[in-house]
């Protein structure tokens, strides 16, 4: 009887379209109307691109949690789901379809299919975290991480013993190669000749990888790690604490990790500027253009660990802060690609 | 030595679930689903490890949840003879969807880093660790060697033969596929509560797949798949201090695929005359 193995496989079918549909996006909307009537109506809607999960506790949440801020500052419909590659195109254009007012790309791999789709768009706004073009209708804003990972490296320079230290990254993309050559350029300006180790693992979600590839940066003799791993941060800072090494924070302050391994951290400080971004698109002062979000805004932070200042000599302590000075003040340029 | 213990360490989960998918397979079932069980594994090893702070219990947990996976999946591909791969392939996206959208329920939507407490370890070696070797010769014995095993080939080779015996092979590849269910599951959990104490949306990252790869390149036997694994690990973490030295003359790209150019390489020229159980992947039909 063939009927039970067509039964059988179309329910094998069945489960296997209702997760695609189900997990690609985390929230679905609630009503989708026809296209232009939201746009003149003047509910206000926001969409959200990530390159990976929210959930990864770093980069993507972040834009997240600014999305968020949106939502209940503005009163927006916000909606988001996880687009890359081909994907990008068609989750602009269908958000745009729905009326979407405003459609955030976390990544400067969004830039250009922003600007290729807005020009059939021009009553929605788009914007990716960083990126190189613009039109009428299409911005940036550039993260300008590259600070704090300069001052992370600068710390790291001064107060390594092994002479040595380590960045960790998980995929590579042209925004974390930036921020490691800040760092690198850090640890060279505290301490010249420095070996700094770079270990890539492919993978912002494999922890146990992050781990590994953690230890065998500091079996190479690093004291001093950063990590661009996101998710798979917490292997990083595990690696650190089992071989007593210490570890930085990125991206978000995490500096109150269980690991107990993070003498500091370099952070995006992502809520007023997604904030501030959907204020003048709502209000209709929104003229494209590329922001720079550095220390000076508020954007970027160094945060030392206060529960293990005492790990830090005061010398150091002062020295990076008068680092941190001289970038504040526009004295000291972090070098930064572009991309 | 302590660079072999490590290597140990991080290949057991490729290795237990390797072992676990040479039995289903012998049995001749394809259990592609093998990185969704690993992944529910994972996620509910650790989550009840954090809630509870016992590690055992986590990886319990995990093998219980590789035994529902497998038993979801058994009527599907036993009861309803439905194709194996696309009831694997809907394991997998399954896993995906159901731990990420419960650890975002419990964790919040953007995630934590969480920090499980893990199993207890002695001069870097721990009981599961210890353990790997023991069930793959175990596995492999009982294969060979019992009553149990030559029905469970026998149904994997020509499971008519076995049905005009008077056998069951549909609970022969029950069993097979529960037992391979539960080390994915242990393997899985071993991840979180065992390597790294912490979970992270789609952590196994393809080491489910690679476990099917060791099956075929440890030619269906356990002690062989075990031993690949053990390889592979090794090229892993040759691949990390080869990073981390950084001639910067190969790029990392290149150095991340090296187990897998290795496994390829070794099964180009090793795999010669090796064949698979003659009827892996397909469904007995009783009526047929």
């Amino acid at each position: 009887m063939k009927a039970f193995t067509l039964i059988g496989t179309a329910m094998a079918a069945l489960i296997l379209a209702g997760c695609t549909g189900g997990s690609g996006s985390s929230s679905s909307p609630s009503v989708s109307p026809a296209p232009g009537a939201a746009g003149a109506t003047g509910d206000f809607k926001v969409a959200l691109l990530t390159p990976g999960p929210v959930s990864d506790a770093g980069w993507s949440a972040m834009a997240y949690d600014g999305l968020k801020a949106i939502q209940i500052d503005l009163s927006a419909e916000i909606n988001n789901q996880e687009a890359k590659d081909t994907q990008i195109r068609d989750a602009m254009r269908s958000y745009a379809q729905k009326g979407y007012d405003l459609i955030f790309g976390h990544g400067f791999e969004y830039n250009e299919p922003a600007i290729e789709v807005a020009k059939d768009f021009p009553d929605t706004v788009f914007v990716s975290s960083s990126g190189g073009q613009t039109a009428a209708n299409v911005g940036a804003f550039r993260f300008y991480l590259e600070q704090g990972f300069y001052l992370a490296g600068y710390t790291a320079g001064l107060a390594t013993k092994s002479g040595k230290v380590a960045m960790i990254g998980g995929d590579d993309v042209p925004s974390i190669r930036s921020t490691f050559k800040a760092f690198k350029a850090g640890a060279e300006a505290a301490k010249p000749g420095i070996t700094v180790i770079e270990v890539f693992t492919g993978s912002g979600q494999d922890i146990a990888k992050a781990k590994q590839a953690t230890l065998g940066a500091i079996s190479e003799g690093a004291d001093f790690v950063i990590h661009q791993a996101n998710a798979a941060a917490q292997g990083v800072f595990d690696a650190c604490k089992e071989k007593g090494v210490w570890a930085f924070g990125a991206n978000l302050n995490q500096n109150d990790n269980a690991s107990g391994a993070v003498v500091a951290s370099a952070t995006i400080v992502a809520g007023p500027a997604f904030l501030n971004l959907a204020k003048s698109v709502k209000d209709g002062s929104f003229k494209g253009g590329i922001a720079l979000m550095g220390m000076d805004q508020g954007a970027i932070d160094f945060v030392l660990n206060p529960a293990l200042q005492d790990k830090l000599t005061p010398e150091v302590v002062t020295a990076v802060e008068e680092t941190r000075a001289k970038i504040l003040s526009g004295e000291l340029t972090v070098p930064k690609d572009e991309f | 030595m302590n660079d072999v213990i490590q290597i140990w360490q991080f290949a057991i989960p490729i290795a237990l679930a390797a072992v676990g998918e040479v039995i289903s397979q012998r049995s001749g079932v394809l259990n592609i689903g093998l990185e969704g069980t690993m992944l529910g594994g994972a996620f509910v090893a650790a989550y009840v490890g954090l809630t509870t702070g016992q590690p055992w219990l986590g990886l319990a947990a995990g093998i219980g949840v590789g035994i529902i996976t497998s038993l979801l999946q058994a009527w599907f591909v036993l009861v309803r003879s439905a194709d194996q791969v696309v009831v694997g392939t809907a394991i997998n996206l399954l896993a995906l969807g159901v731990t990420g959208t419960l650890f975002r329920r419990a964790f919040g939507e953007s995630g934590q880093l969480l920090s499980v407490p893990t199993i207890p370890k002695f001069d870097g070696l721990d009981a599961v660790m210890l353990a790997t070797p023991i069930i793959a010769v175990l596995a492999a014995a009982s294969l060979r060697q019992t009553g149990w095993g030559l029905l469970t080939r026998a149904s994997g080779e020509y499971p008519t033969a076995v049905e005009a015996e008077g056998f069951s092979v549909r609970r022969l590849r029950l069993g097979a596929m529960t037992l391979g269910g539960a080390l994915a599951g242990a393997a899985g959990a071993y991840l979180s509560v065992g390597i790294v104490g912490s979970f992270a949306e789609n952590m196994t990252q393809g080491r489910g797949f690679v476990a099917i790869a060791l099956v075929t390149f440890g030619r269906w036997h356990p002690i062989a798949a075990v031993g690949a694994g053990f390889l592979m690990g090794g090229l892993e973490w040759l691949q990390f201090k080869l990073q981390a030295q950084g001639s910067g003359l190969i790029p990392f790209q290149l150095l991340l695929a090296l187990p897998y150019l290795a496994a390829l390489a070794v099964l180009v020229v090793g795999a010669k005359g090796t064949r698979g159980p003659a009827a892996l992947g397909q469904p007995l039909r009783r009526d047929a």
